[in-house]
């Protein structure tokens, strides 16, 4: 039996092969790894750590390239050219005239600044919305109890954009759930015109994503050791000098990705604006959906914006980051 | 001074559940009502927009075709999210700070750049629009859930099991595939219902790369633009219902095979 053998130098791979069974009872593994297919197979690919490693390695580094990065590229390449996708017969040649195209023409400009304003404003929104709630799951409830709370936030989370969005166009509409309310109370006799409003497109905006802010604010809070805020307590700090001196710096990180995280995917929402907007309120992701609704001549512009907008994006977040980690760093010093 | 905090806390977070859970119980409360026009107050009830949802075709047709892709993709997912994940965690190489920045890529790309990009990429692929490019996508884009989730799990896999197992002759295939991944079950099973809710609910990635079947979020999507009716509201209420019992499945036996270990 081989097994002895090798249990004397356990880090090397085995190049004896893998034969566990005695010889009696063979189980459907043992036959396999006994099998001559296997057996070329292994000593072809995992005779050696370096072979093994590259095995392991190879596929992965292949995948996030082409298929998480090659997007990406192919995308940028697209907004640098003329015309794509291209006739057999026409070479495509380089421009920036579609990024040009944004700066000149005025109408795709305010789009742009409004996404970015809606994005800030709504991150910002759903940070004081859901740190109270975060807080109240970290330090109030009891450890066991926490996944139940929590799941109960999580459930409704769990469905999508569309189906979310039109449980607002329910609650928010001018027969809707929230008009009824103020009528039968007596506040109004006509109805409020929420939607298609740049209301109606924050409430839905925030409704989809709070859950972004909620998780990393809460594994921040739940880290946070409460003997600090008891010993501050024990300094004569009240309530609001201990959240402001020690919750929330010590809460910066988890404010940090949670913001991140918002901001980003806030300004990728398609089907809520467009529902929940009118003209007034068109988002930059409309604009960009344009370009592809109609021909493919369209399509390098479309991408230029698509890049302008993710870089833009990017930016802003890595300016907050930068800015969070100075705040920290000032902080402990 | 605590007793009060804690009492305003705990309305902010009930005032916050019923924000979350109001719009949805609204929209299930709508399919109900016996009239055609969507609004309040509902008058009179009726159960005919939920039986009629079981009996048409086009709505069964689209849920089909949204599971298909959402089961197809998720595999996808979890073949390749597993794989790097134990590339994560394995030991150190060069560049693989990079790698894990790349593998994390798709989810922190905003939904409508990420479907425009994948309709560019599938072009220079020559896929044309349709389920193979939806499933694509969708597979794609939860590989970095599928990555958290199981490396996660896969970092408190006592490296002592692999030695075991190596020590008793199996190679490191072998082992993987005999220890590490049945110890890794329950972070499939969460990993692999995430990734399943999130291709079924997607909207943005199936809309572009859609051909002309429509999956049910782009059917609901392209019946909204006509219209708000309570059809709608029965059809986006199985769909709630199924995410919601799904994931709480999911979530439980999770937790159960968590504890188990």
């Amino acid at each position: 039996m081989s097994g002895k053998v090798q249990s004397s130098t356990p880090a090397l791979p085995s190049d004896q092969g893998a034969i566990p069974q005695t010889g009696g009872a063979r189980t459907f593994w043992g036959g396999l790894v006994a099998s001559g297919v296997y057996q070329s197979f292994s000593t072809a690919l995992l005779s050696s750590p370096k072979r093994q490693f590259f095995i392991l390695a190879v596929f992965p580094v292949i995948w996030v390239i082409t298929q998480h990065l090659g997007p990406m590229l192919q995308m940028f390449y697209v907004s640098m050219v003329d015309a794509y996708p291209v006739a057999p017969s026409y070479e495509n040649s380089f421009t920036l005239d579609n990024y040009a195209r944004f700066f000149r023409e005025a109408i795709f400009v305010m789009p742009f600044i409004r996404t970015l304003v809606f994005a800030s404003v709504l991150t910002f929104c759903t940070l004081v919305l859901t740190f109270p709630v975060a807080y109240f799951l970290a330090r109030h409830v009891k450890r066991s109890n926490q996944m139940i709370f929590l799941l109960l936030l999580l459930i409704p989370f769990w469905v999508g954009e569309i189906v979310r969005t039109y449980a607002i166009m329910i609650l928010l509409g001018n027969n809707g759930a929230v008009n009824l309310l103020l009528k039968s109370i007596g506040l109004i006799d006509r109805p409020i015109p929420f939607m298609y409003t740049g209301f109606s497109v924050s409430v839905g905006i925030i409704y989809l994503s709070a859950l972004y802010m909620l998780l990393p604010l809460y594994s921040a809070l739940e880290k946070l050791p409460k003997s600090y805020t008891d010993a501050a307590a024990d300094l004569g700090a009240g309530p609001w000098t201990r959240f402001w001196r020690v919750t929330l710096p010590l809460s910066l990180e988890g404010i940090s990705s949670g913001a991140t995280l918002v901001f980003l995917i806030s300004t990728g929402y398609y089907a809520t604006p467009v529902l929940l907007g009118g003209p007034s309120t068109t988002v930059f992701a409309e604009t960009i959906a344009g370009f592809f609704h109609t021909a493919g001549d369209q399509w390098p512009t479309g991408a230029a914006f698509a890049c302008l907008m993710f870089i833009t994006a990017l930016g802003i977040t890595a300016l907050f980051g930068r800015f969070m980690t100075k705040l920290q760093k000032g902080i402990r010093r | 001074m605590t007793r009060n905090t804690r009492l305003v806390m705990s309305i902010i977070y009930w005032a916050f559940v019923l924000y979350v859970f109001m719009p949805l119980v609204l929209m299930v409360t709508m399919g109900f009502k016996d009239s055609k026009f969507i609004g309040f107050p509902i008058k009179s009830w009726t159960l005919d927009w939920y039986l009629g949802v079981v009996q048409n075709s086009e709505v069964l047709s689209a849920f089909g075709y949204s599971i298909w892709i959402g089961v197809t993709s998720t595999a996808i997912s979890l073949f390749v999210g597993i794989w790097i994940s134990v590339l994560l965690n394995g030991k150190g190489f060069y560049g693989k700070t990079l790698i894990y920045g790349l593998t994390l890529l798709p989810a922190l790309i905003p939904g409508i750049i990420s479907a425009i990009s994948f309709r560019i990429y599938a072009q220079l692929w020559g896929v044309s629009p349709g389920t193979g490019a939806i499933i694509w996508c969708h597979a794609v884009h939860n590989v970095p859930f599928v990555v958290l989730i199981v490396s996660a799990r896969l970092s408190t896999l006592p490296k002592s099991y692999l030695d075991a197992a190596r020590d008793l002759g199996a190679d490191p295939l072998i082992a993987f595939i005999r220890v590490a991944l049945p110890y890794l079950k329950p972070a499939l099973i969460g990993g692999g219902v995430f990734c399943l809710l999130i291709s079924f609910d997607d909207f943005v990635r199936s809309f572009f790369l859609g051909g002309y079947q429509p999956t049910l979020p782009v059917l609901i999507f392209a019946k909204l633009r006509s219209g708000m009716s309570p059809e709608i509201n029965a059809i986006a209420t199985v769909v709630l219902v199924l995410t919601g019992a799904l994931g709480i499945w999911a979530e439980r036996s999770m937790r159960r095979l968590n504890k188990g270990n």
